[in-house]
């Protein structure tokens, strides 16, 4: 044999190893036998909580040998493409995970299974959701979707700047800001030590949750009209243009990730979502979460939910081990709320381990005041409008007002195009 | 005749694939996208799409998000095309006088194009930090602190710069081959006649080379046009839109807003400015 061909021979080789190597740690286990149902499950948990899900499902297909779930992970930029083309050609995965906020848009293509029926048929977790929870999935009065979790922003600190600067209590430990003078006086103390007491990461849950503490709201209550140039939401903007601008207390917008200099250890405080714990978690920080301090005078802060969502038309056999699952990862949610989640299901919080869970615990204690996005059909439009008034306003290229009346007249104007284009569908589900 | 007709049908024969292949996978699409551009769909929504006639094109002429992302493409193919073509070249003649070690550059110019797009926007935007990034800890030893991705023109400066590193090798090698077809006679002569260095790259390398640059502008130009990944995975599109290209402008208004007529015209429109740069560049470079 030539040298190029043992070359050729031992990649062959190598790779086979590999695929082999990746099937077994995959849980994949071959063709299914004859009477077992095959179901597919689609999210967007392409980062480290991808192992946890992974975890589940191979739980369930060992509990469960008349069904074997795959699961297919997305990155999460092109979840959202993949599943409503794979949904619109009735060829998507009969269970899938979907943002609260992007419900709408599905429910509206005809794309979920009514769950309610089936959750009423069998009395499961009655009474076992918050209220809110269970109105951002619910569509024309049925439930659309099973909430899987739900996860609002907080506040981390850095425990060690926190001390350095004196943002202490009178034990000495770090005394994370409840309100805005507080607030304030971290970012001046921290300030001062040459770091960084404040960042803004994420504009849109940041400004949202602040919006609504000035008491602002996005739209109109049925949904028809944006109201985004709310003189609430302008005091809202201005105060957070007027931290980076006329006070110098908060860098404005920098483009990147703005986590870096969390990471680092040069930032005294992030407004971010309980998603990050692990993230921020693997830094070696002297870490500290908390509720996030209430800067307007409203309790508020933004909050999303993963839901779990069947396809319609399926046979019934299908649609009954497809709910087996989905039931099954709510029941296992304390599970899953090791990965940055809080359980979607009250009676899950209420127990030992997830209180032993702190930094979940803590971010739970928001649930009550926490609020959904905007529930429209042109999430994806307003979000975007939504980010670039604020981001131009915190730059200093527009003033508040202006940047929001901009804005809320091209969202209104799609919300017009829409409710056009669909012949008047365009109202809040 | 028979023998021909033979030999036709076999060259047929052999580029049907091809031409099956082709005819599926772009002339279809092309011809459905063309014909996308003329009707209001949403593909999301409750209803089918429904015909406007030339209404698509004049959103987008009257549309201030399409004027601002052609405006960000021109800029950048402004930038990247000349400096790309002017690296290249000088790369290529060093690698061309690079001796014994040519083999170990050209796998150094080609190993970032070996790297994923994602990879390399993540690693950019890490370098690109301001207050914490690797490339203003460098310039920092000498006080200088650049807003890399906090302005639209460092932000834009830094596309280009990463796009420069990430697809110089390609043309440097194209253009290396070029070289290394101009006959040494011709540099003999040159030598023999008192050209020096200079004269001899613009009277003798230079037009020899012209086909070979001609492709490679032509292709950049395109490609360039094309930009999309970088700014993707860099800025999103930030500061304030400020690199948000067209063709991330097309992406967003057809697979995130689902507005799939509107995407499918502008996308016919920019392919119509892709074709007019490339045919004026191709002329410019042929007549000369």
């Amino acid at each position: 044999m030539s040298g190029t061909a043992r070359v050729a021979v031992s990649g062959i080789a190598l790779l086979s190893a590999f695929v082999l190597l990746g099937l077994f740690g995959s849980g994949w286990k071959g063709k299914p036998h004859s009477g077992v149902q095959e179901l597919r499950w689609w999210n967007m948990f392409a980062g480290p909580d991808g192992g946890r899900t992974l975890g589940l499902v191979k739980k369930f297909n060992a509990a469960n040998p008349d069904v074997r779930v795959s699961m297919q992970r997305m990155d999460a930029g092109l979840y959202y493409n993949k599943l409503f083309v794979a949904g619109l050609a009735r060829r998507g995965p009969e269970i899938f995970v979907v943002h609260a906020d992007v419900l709408p848009r599905f429910a509206r293509a005809n794309l979920l299974e009514d769950l309610g029926v089936l959750r009423d048929r069998d009395g499961w977790a009655s009474g076992d959701f918050d209220s809110q929870v269970v109105n951002a999935v619910t569509f024309d009065g049925r439930m659309r979707a099973i909430p899987w979790d739900i996860h609002p922003v907080g506040l981390y600190y850095n425990a060690e700047l926190f001390r350095r600067a004196g943002v202490v209590d009178e034990t000495g430990r770090p005394q994370p800001p409840t309100n805005r003078e507080e607030f304030l006086e971290a970012i001046r103390k921290i300030n001062q030590l040459g770091e960084k007491g404040f960042a803004f990461t994420w504009l849109r849950t940041n400004l949202y949750t602040i919006m609504r503490q000035f008491g602002g709201r996005l739209f109109s209550e049925d949904g028809r009209r944006c109201t985004l140039d709310d003189p609430h939401n302008i005091e809202a903007l201005q105060f957070c243009v007027d931290l980076i601008h006329r006070d110098h207390l908060v860098a404005g917008p920098q483009g990147g990730d703005p986590f870096a200099g969390f990471r680092q250890g040069h930032i005294g405080m992030v407004m971010e979502g309980i998603w990050m714990i692990a993230d921020f978690g693997r830094a070696g920080l002297d870490l500290g979460v908390a509720p996030a301090p209430l800067l307007g005078t409203v309790p508020a802060v933004w909050m999303n939910s993963h839901c779990l969502a069947l396809r319609p038309g399926l046979s019934p056999e299908t649609r009954e081990a497809a709910w087996r699952f989905i039931r099954f990862l709510s029941d296992e949610g304390l599970d899953w709320a090791g990965a940055g989640q809080i359980p979607a299901r009250i009676s899950l919080r209420r127990t030992s381990v997830f209180e032993a869970m702190a930094a979940q615990s803590v971010f739970a204690t928001q649930i009550g005041h926490g609020v959904y996005p905007p529930r429209i059909p042109i999430s994806f439009e307003f979000t975007g409008e939504f980010d670039l008034a604020v981001e131009r306003a915190l730059r200093g290229e527009l003033d508040p007002a202006t940047a929001l009346r901009e804005a809320t007249v091209r969202v209104n104007l799609a919300l017009d195009r829409d409710r056009k284009a669909n012949h008047g569908f365009g109202k809040t589900p | 005749m028979k023998a021909n007709g033979m030999q036709s049908l076999y060259g047929w024969g052999m580029l049907s694939p091809f031409l099956a292949l082709f005819s599926a996978f772009v002339v279809a699409p092309l011809g459905f996208g063309l014909g996308l551009g003329f009707f209001s769909w949403d593909m999301l929504g409750g209803t089918p799409a429904a015909w406007i006639g030339l209404g698509n094109y004049a959103e987008a002429a009257a549309d201030p998000y399409f004027w601002k992302s052609l405006r960000v493409t021109m800029v950048f193919v402004l930038f990247t095309v000349p400096l790309m073509v002017g690296l290249a070249t000088a790369l290529a003649f060093l690698l061309d006088r690079a001796g014994r070690r040519q083999g170990i550059y050209r796998v150094a110019l080609i190993l970032p194009m070996m790297i994923n797009l994602t990879v390399i926007g993540i690693l950019w935007r890490w370098f690109l930090n301001q207050d914490f990034g690797l490339f203003n800890a460098w310039l920092g030893t000498v006080g200088i602190k650049v807003p890399w991705l906090g302005e639209p023109g460092w932000a834009m400066t830094a596309i280009v710069a990463m796009t420069l590193w990430w697809t110089v090798g390609g043309p440097s090698i194209i253009l290396l081959a070029g070289l290394q077809q101009v006959p040494p006679q011709l540099h003999e002569a040159a030598a023999i006649d008192g050209a020096g260095p200079w004269r001899t790259f613009f009277y003798v390398t230079l037009p020899v080379l012209r086909p070979v640059l001609l492709f490679v502008v032509v292709t950049q130009v395109i490609a360039s046009f094309q930009v999309f990944g970088q700014t993707l995975m860099v800025t999103r599109g930030g500061p304030a839109l400020g690199t948000r290209v067209l063709v991330q402008y097309i992406y967003e208004t057809a697979f995130t807003n689902y507005r799939m007529g509107y995407g499918a015209a502008m996308s016919w429109l920019l392919f119509l400015v892709i074709g007019a740069v490339a045919w004026a560049v191709f002329r410019l470079l042929r007549s000369e």
